[in-house]
């Protein structure tokens, strides 16, 4: 190993860190502002923070349910993908399954997909085919777990294909021999040695679905609205509400800040991209 | 080895859901293609024009030009993300203390929303009143306006998608870097190869597989953003930033143009699909087969 | 916002008191007994007089007649395409959408909202004794089919004003340094040169003075709708161009070669005094919708302009928002030669009338208990607090309310402008195809606003489009 000077390191880093966080200070300058402060001449440092945004956000009942809701829809999204994309993958990895690699890249062309236009015949599906009797899937959250999928399965089996690849097959065909049941060789011998990639996929599909907006505007009205579109609720013809709408932002990111703090130490060694040595 | 049929079984559930909320609408939007529809035409109904959609988009100068703008887009951003992202992530390879923290920093931007970076670079870049700009302008005498500067506003959104995007590129790029074997590192350091040798012959080589799949992802997402740059610009100024997200947005909802814009949909969507698949196929799928 | 709850606070207060003492409350409570259990539901944008419907009228409502409201409130863009989504499928998921004055016409024309003149006057249990369709201001009128039924209930309705500070144009020293530059004397400017002579004078003032001032506000967004917006409803009428330079009797002309307007040397003239005003205006108009204005003028950074009525209200008395209060003057827009006389005549219109209304859609399945709210909200009775949570008006009786004539004096007498002037001003032409058009023309609009089109090509540009536009929508044959 080079011997390195770590004060070089600390010093590029301190200012790497400080690009990286001065916008998300600066979100947070923004969140303790009154209105009639933000648009005179800005000061970098924060004098005398004004807290009213924050009551008044915490105090809304309608951002709490959309807390509420973007919670369910994203926890629920990252999981429905995650477990769906290992079982892809495991099948992708160890069947020899008729034009799998097509399917494998098919899969992926679903995150492709421009999404504006998207929406009209996304709409008319949940409205009237995956309707029954008065329950219509537009406005749920299940709804919206399930669309969320369209850009996060994808995602999930994208990263999550060289994880399985790297395990050896010998492992498993070991444990057959021993006779265990497929079940039993997927959920105990190779899920937990798929641990940190499950772990990475876990939290950036989960940071992808809470922080969707588009299908959200469109695909919810009152019941499942997410904490994206309430942001947009503060853009108006009479002024956007940037005070709270920063406050929302920084709402928003707590919640991503612990989910990810969690598997931090996961992240790289989930992250592999096929790098594993084979 | 166990049947084909438990491969099936396994993959079924992703397959019906894609095929639910992907497929079916892309039939729809495929169909719809093929028509001329707007709701607020004086026939508002759907009425089948052929190709005359498909045929209308090759001399669509506005079209056109959206794909310009997000090709160069794509360009400077995936390309500035690779190299800032790989020479952070060998300043990770080293040790120093609080590296775990400098770390945790740097992937901060991941965890925001497309539609919060978009708002705070807006209030950050405001002509006069931003942070931005009104210290340029205090400390150095520029002015940086992005209403009137194409240059200023295309610079900002490349320099604001790499800083939303690059910690992820950082982050896989580590996990690479991390599972590389020692030995031949070791073994070219003995022959005498120096740094550039060892870089181009060696990393570069072994982490290929990573960088490609790492550059795919942000590929397919930075070929759709939306979001960053409708809060930022709208597209402006004049259409320099009018990327074919953007311009598709503004064909189907103020315009509702919904045939047209399907269509358009369409050939992005297929331009997508065979600028990845290429890249797939020359980068990725040769490994894969090797394995 | 923070006045808009405190006062939405003491209104509810205030018109609970009120209710209790309402002999009217046992019609209520008898029309509604049959649509106990129903939940409205509609969509709005978000602004003040939405809120206030969201926070005030529906919870009121509701305890008056046991019918649950649901306001979904979201952003401009987005409200247009969730209402038109639901009606154009009709799902029914809304039983009111916000019907802006320029999107009537879209939505009459594809049968997409209910009559409710008709709707009343087929129940006639329905029909509030409170609620009479003669109350409304003449903005009503923008609401009214061919049959000159109401398809909406007007809730709020504006003009864009002329906005002057008070201070500076009534500052001494500032009047003698501006009567030696110009050799006139300082008033709000009744001619565009005037106009743009206070401009420059403010600007070079600003700028001697190292203050954080300028001549102007311009809605100049170079990538955004309100700039062509401020174009087309603002500027080009005070020089006589109306209905966007289209003449929609002659087959929708466009250019001045088939019998239009848009490129006459008329509307390149006020084009060219428009983006001659950019270089005495903040350096953000470049970046500026109604919203920026707004704030422009707001945080005291522009000594006239001219500004949506709806963000008159704040600039002009909320002291959380607004560094200029009680600073503020309102006139009319400045004006060409003969444009009053043409106006006067019947002719025309000078700026810009905007509003909206709350319609029922032909999808809702909750039509008869969806009409209530709307009568509801339509009353004179709930007007006063609610002008005075969001400066709107609506009925005529709400100009002489004392609360209203309090907040008048306020805002400098913008009420009183509205009522005396309304009738100068004018809303969107009534074209069916507005948004579409708009968008077809917007690039080649922004592509002037960034110099590179010239004012002159730009426009010959913009009305072939739009005939083209038009042609291929099927209106120009």
């Amino acid at each position: 190993m080079k011997k390195n000077n770590p004060i070089i390191a600390i010093v590029f880093w301190s200012l790497v860190s400080f690009l990286t966080l001065f916008p998300i200070y600066w979100l947070f300058v923004i969140s303790v502002k009154p209105a009639v402060q933000l648009f005179s001449t800005p000061d970098v440092i924060l004098s005398d923070p004004y807290w009213g945004n924050y009551a008044k956000v915490w105090g809304d009942r309608l951002l709490r349910s959309y807390m509420v809701n973007s919670l369910v829809i994203s926890t629920g999204n990252a999981l429905l993908c995650t477990i769906l994309g290992f079982f892809a993958c495991y099948a992708l990895s160890r069947f020899k399954m008729a034009g799998k690699e097509s399917l494998f890249f098919w899969t992926i062309t679903n995150r492709m997909a421009p999404p504006a236009v998207f929406l009209l015949p996304l709409f008319l599906l949940m409205t009237q085919v995956y309707a029954v009797g008065d329950f219509r899937l537009l406005d749920t959250r299940i709804g919206m777990i399930l669309v969320y999928c369209t850009f996060n399965l994808p995602f999930a089996i994208w990263t999550l294909r060289p994880t399985l690849d790297g395990i050896p097959k010998e492992l498993d065909e070991a444990a057959y021999v021993d006779g265990a049941s497929s079940w039993k060789v997927i959920t105990e011998i190779v899920f937990p040695l798929c641990r940190p990639g499950l772990a990475v996929t876990l939290i950036l599909t989960w940071v992808f679905a809470w922080n969707e907006y588009l299908l959200a505007a469109t695909l919810t009205n009152f019941n499942a609205r997410t904490l994206t579109t309430g942001l947009s609720e503060y853009v108006t013809t009479t002024g956007t509400e940037w005070g709270i709408m920063a406050t929302i932002s920084v709402f928003t990111l707590i919640p991503a800040l612990i989910v990810f703090g969690l598997v931090q130490k996961h992240i790289v060694a989930g992250l592999t991209f096929g790098a594993v040595k084979g | 080895m166990q049947s084909n049929r438990l491969g099936w079984i396994l993959l079924a559930p992703t397959l019906a859901i894609l095929f639910f909320f992907g497929v079916l609408p892309f039939i729809y939007v495929v169909y719809v293609s093929f028509h001329q529809w707007n709701p607020f035409a004086a026939d508002p109904t759907m009425i089948f024009n052929g190709a005359d959609n498909f045929r209308k988009i090759v001399f669509d100068a506005e079209f056109l030009n959206s794909v310009g703008v997000t090709v160069l887009f794509v360009l400077f951003a995936v390309i500035s993300e690779l190299v800032v992202g790989y020479i952070l992530a060998q300043a990770f390879m080293k040790e120093f203390p609080g590296k775990a923290i400098f770390r945790t920093i740097h992937t901060l931007p991941l965890i925001m929303a497309p539609i919060i970076v978009g708002s705070v670079w807006k209030l950050m870049m405001t002509p006069s009143i931003g942070i931005i700009p009104h210290y340029l302008n205090e400390w150095f005498g520029i002015t940086v306006n992005i209403g009137t500067s194409p240059v200023a506003a295309f610079a900002t959104i490349i320099i604001m998608d790499i800083w939303h995007w690059t910690p992820l590129v950082t982050l896989t790029l580590i996990a690479a870097l991390v599972s590389l074997p020692p030995d031949p590192f070791e073994q070219a350091q003995i022959d005498g190869a120096n740094k550039r040798q060892i870089f181009f012959h060696i990393t570069v080589p072994m982490i290929a597989p990573a960088v490609v799949a790492t550059v795919f992802i942000r590929l397919m997402d930075a070929l759709r953003t939306v979001d960053e740059v409708w809060m930022l610009t709208g597209g402006g100024p004049g259409s320099a930033t009018r990327f074919v997200g953007v311009h598709i947005f503004k064909e189907v909802f103020p315009k509702t143009n919904y045939g047209y814009g399907s269509t358009i949909s369409v050939i992005v969507l297929y331009l997508t699909i065979v600028a990845c698949w290429l890249l797939y196929v020359t980068m990725l799928a040769p490994r894969s087969k090797k394995d | 916002m923070n006045t808009v709850f405190k006062l939405a606070a003491s209104a509810l207060a205030l018109s609970f008191a009120a209710g209790m003492a309402n002999a009217d409350d046992a019609f209520w409570k008898e029309a509604a007994a049959p649509y106990q259990g129903v939940t409205l539901r509609g969509v709005t944008e978000s602004s003040p007089p939405s809120l206030y419907i969201r926070e005030v009228l529906a919870p009121q409502f509701e305890e008056l007649t046991g019918i649950r409201v649901d306001i979904e409130t979201t952003s401009w863009d987005q409200m247009f395409d969730k209402a038109i989504k639901d009606m154009e499928a009709g799902t029914g998921i809304y039983d009111m959408v916000y019907i802006e004055q320029d999107i009537v016409y879209s939505y009459l024309a594809r049968d997409f909202l209910t009559d409710t003149t008709q709707l009343l006057a087929d129940n006639p249990a329905l029909k509030a004794p409170t609620y009479d369709e003669g109350n409304f201001t003449t903005f009503a009128d923008y609401f009214r089919g061919e049959n000159g039924h109401l398809y909406g209930i007007p809730m709020e309705a504006f003009i864009k004003i002329y906005l002057y500070r008070t201070d500076l144009f009534e500052d001494p020293e500032i009047q003698a340094s501006f009567k030696e530059k110009t050799g006139r004397d300082l008033a709000p400017a009744t001619t565009h040169a005037e106009y743009t002579e206070i401009a420059k004078f403010f600007y070079e003032y600003g700028q001697e003075n190292d203050l954080q001032l300028w001549g102007a506000t311009v809605q100049g967004h170079t990538g955004h709708p309100a700039s062509w917006y401020e174009y087309v409803e603002t500027v080009a009428p005070t020089f006589g161009i109306y209905n966007w330079g289209i003449d929609a009797d002659n087959n929708y002309a466009a250019t001045v070669a088939n019998g239009g307007e848009m490129n006459s040397d008329t509307a390149k003239e006020a084009l060219q005094w428009w983006l001659d005003l950019r270089q005495y205006a903040a350096p953000e108009s470049n970046q500026s919708t109604w919203t920026e204005v707004g704030t422009t003028f707001g945080a005291g950074r522009a000594a006239q302009g001219l500004v949506y009525g709806e963000n008159a209200g704040w600039i002009a008395a909320d002291d959380t928002k607004s560094l200029v209060v009680g600073k503020v003057g309102v006139a009319l827009p400045p004006l060409a030669d003969g444009v009053m006389a043409e106006v006067e005549g019947g002719e025309g219109y000078i700026g810009y009338y905007d509003g909206g209304a709350f319609g029922l859609p032909s999808t809702s399945k909750n039509k008869e208990a969806a009409a209530l709210f709307l009568e509801y909200i339509g009353q004179n009775e709930v007007q006063p607090d609610w002008a005075v949570a969001a400066p709107r008006v609506t009925n005529t009786a709400t100009y002489d309310d004392p609360k209203v004539q309090d907040m008048n004096e306020e805002l400098g007498g913008y009420y009183d402008m509205l009522r005396d002037k309304g009738y100068l001003f004018a809303g969107a032409p009534a074209y069916p195809f507005h948004a579409q058009l708009r968008e077809a023309m917007a690039p080649t609009f922004y592509s002037i606003l960034t110099g590179d089109s010239s004012v002159s090509d730009g426009l010959d540009k913009m009305a072939e489009i739009a005939e083209a536009t038009l042609t291929e929508l099927g209106y120009r044959k």
